[in-house]
């Protein structure tokens, strides 16, 4: 359950909790959050939220993405490597998606993608080290719907229109959309989104609509 | 009898501020700075991946270019780059994500005084609509000390090259505390420190404690110009 802390926006610097007033609790900082000393400060301007019970993170949007794991990003394919694809996913660090993490992959039917591909992914294993790590699995070992994105168009968006975009109930934009045309639509929480319709004119006119709602 | 300026501001007065959110489309980040017709330009590129031979690769290492209005690039452009590539490393969070590089690049439009002030708050306001992790910001000022030891702020070109020495001082913001002792917070504004200090001239001691001072009072004001700026979200924007 989410509740908006009635703090405003935060700007970095500002000491947020304070530890010594509270005692004996684990709290959980998530992205944009760090411990200095007895206070917690952020990192970042954005909006501070709490996830019940005890989970803190700083929500802000931005045109990069920080990687974090269980995301479902859209990467682009930059290199491909003996054990792994090399994968753009906006981030400060390429991503790695093992040539055998599809579903039923063998070293025999290693998925051809070329430069450029695009993929719709889940990130599996990310810290601030190493390269984050992809999947095109979900947890149970099922292709879902991940995989290479054939046809449609691609644009990018920031970080923050990309939740909004996710975001439940539906986001009334692709109510509205859906109501008047039919197209197929991925979200990657990186800020990258794929259209695809039947017809060109019809993903022209999806962009369209959508950029004009956006600007 | 107080004298006053060429522009008819008071010793404290500032000139109007502006920051622009992001005018470049291509940049990570970027924050048009203005202070009177004082402007610059900057924009953020980064986090890239890997970082320059001889660069430490555990911290992330930030790389300033300074591009002047007119002229080619000579020693002072070196100078203003080494004073932000120090300032901003003392300021932004490098081990969060080591083995990166993040490039600033400074573009002068107007240059009417306070010139290494005005790029500072730019690069700062860049930096955060980048989402590069920082530390806090970094709140710039430029002080000049007249004749009879009176400090002005804000000082504008003209200014500039009248007295006898001036000073650009870079302070962390005044930030908003949690806890509910309250009444420590005085204290705790004057211990805040600084972060950069150039000076120019020749100046008393009294004199320079002097512009620390009334370079502190303002940088309160900028920092809450700094907050309501950095607060308003683009449309679109959760």
């Amino acid at each position: 359950m989410l509740t908006r802390l009635t703090v405003d926006a935060q700007v970095p610097g500002d000491a947020v909790l304070d530890l010594t007033e509270m005692t004996n609790q684990t709290i959980k900082l998530g992205a944009g959050l760090r411990q200095d000393c007895d206070t917690i400060q952020v990192t970042g301007a954005g909006r501070l939220r709490l996830s019940k019970p005890n989970k803190y993170w700083l929500e802000s949007s931005q045109k990069r993405y920080v990687p974090s794991v269980e995301d479902t990003v859209l990467g682009v394919v930059v290199d491909t490597k003996p054990d792994n694809f090399l994968v753009d996913i906006k981030g400060p660090n390429l991503a790695f998606l093992p040539v055998l993490a599809f579903e039923g992959g063998t070293r025999r039917n290693i998925p051809k993608f070329e430069i450029g591909t695009l993929i719709y992914a889940r990130v599996v294993k990310a810290n601030s080290i190493m390269n984050p790590e992809l999947s095109c699995v979900d947890a149970t070992g099922k292709a879902a719907e991940f995989g290479q994105l054939k046809d449609g168009y691609m644009f990018d968006t920031s970080t923050g229109l990309s939740r909004m975009l996710l975001s439940s109930p539906t986001c009334p934009v692709l109510e509205a959309l859906g109501k008047k045309l039919s197209f197929e639509i991925a979200v990657g929480l990186n800020g990258r989104v794929w259209v695809n319709a039947p017809s060109p004119k019809s993903i022209g006119e999806t962009v369209l609509m959508w950029m004009l709602w956006h600007y | 009898m107080e004298e006053i300026r060429a522009d008819g501001r008071n010793p404290n007065q500032l000139r109007p501020f502006s920051c622009t959110r992001n005018p470049l489309d291509r940049a990570h980040g970027s924050a048009r700075w203005a202070q009177g017709d004082t402007i610059v330009l900057a924009a953020v590129y980064g986090p890239k991946p890997g970082t320059r031979k001889g660069e430490n690769p555990e911290k992330a290492s930030i790389e300033v270019v300074w591009k002047p209005m007119t002229g080619q690039i000579g020693k002072q452009e070196k100078e203003y780059e080494m004073t932000l590539k120090r300032t901003l490393q003392s300021i932004c969070l490098l081990t969060v994500h080591p083995n990166t590089t993040t490039s600033v690049i400074l573009q002068v439009v107007g240059n009417d005084g306070s010139l290494l002030p005005c790029a500072i708050n730019a690069c700062c306001a860049a930096l955060v609509f980048a989402g590069i992790p920082l530390k806090h910001l970094a709140v710039a000022i430029g002080c000049g000390v007249l004749e009879d030891g009176e400090v002005i702020l804000d000082t504008s070109k003209a200014e500039e090259q009248q007295l006898k020495s001036f000073a650009h001082l870079v302070f962390p913001n005044s930030r908003k505390s949690a806890s509910s002792k309250a009444a420590n917070q005085k204290e705790e504004d004057s211990e805040q420190g600084l972060i950069t200090s150039i000076t120019h001239g020749v100046m008393s001691e009294d004199d320079y404690f002097n512009c620390i001072e009334r370079g502190l009072a303002a940088s309160s004001r900028i920092s809450d110009f700094m907050r309501t700026t950095l607060q308003k979200q683009a449309p679109g924007d959760a």
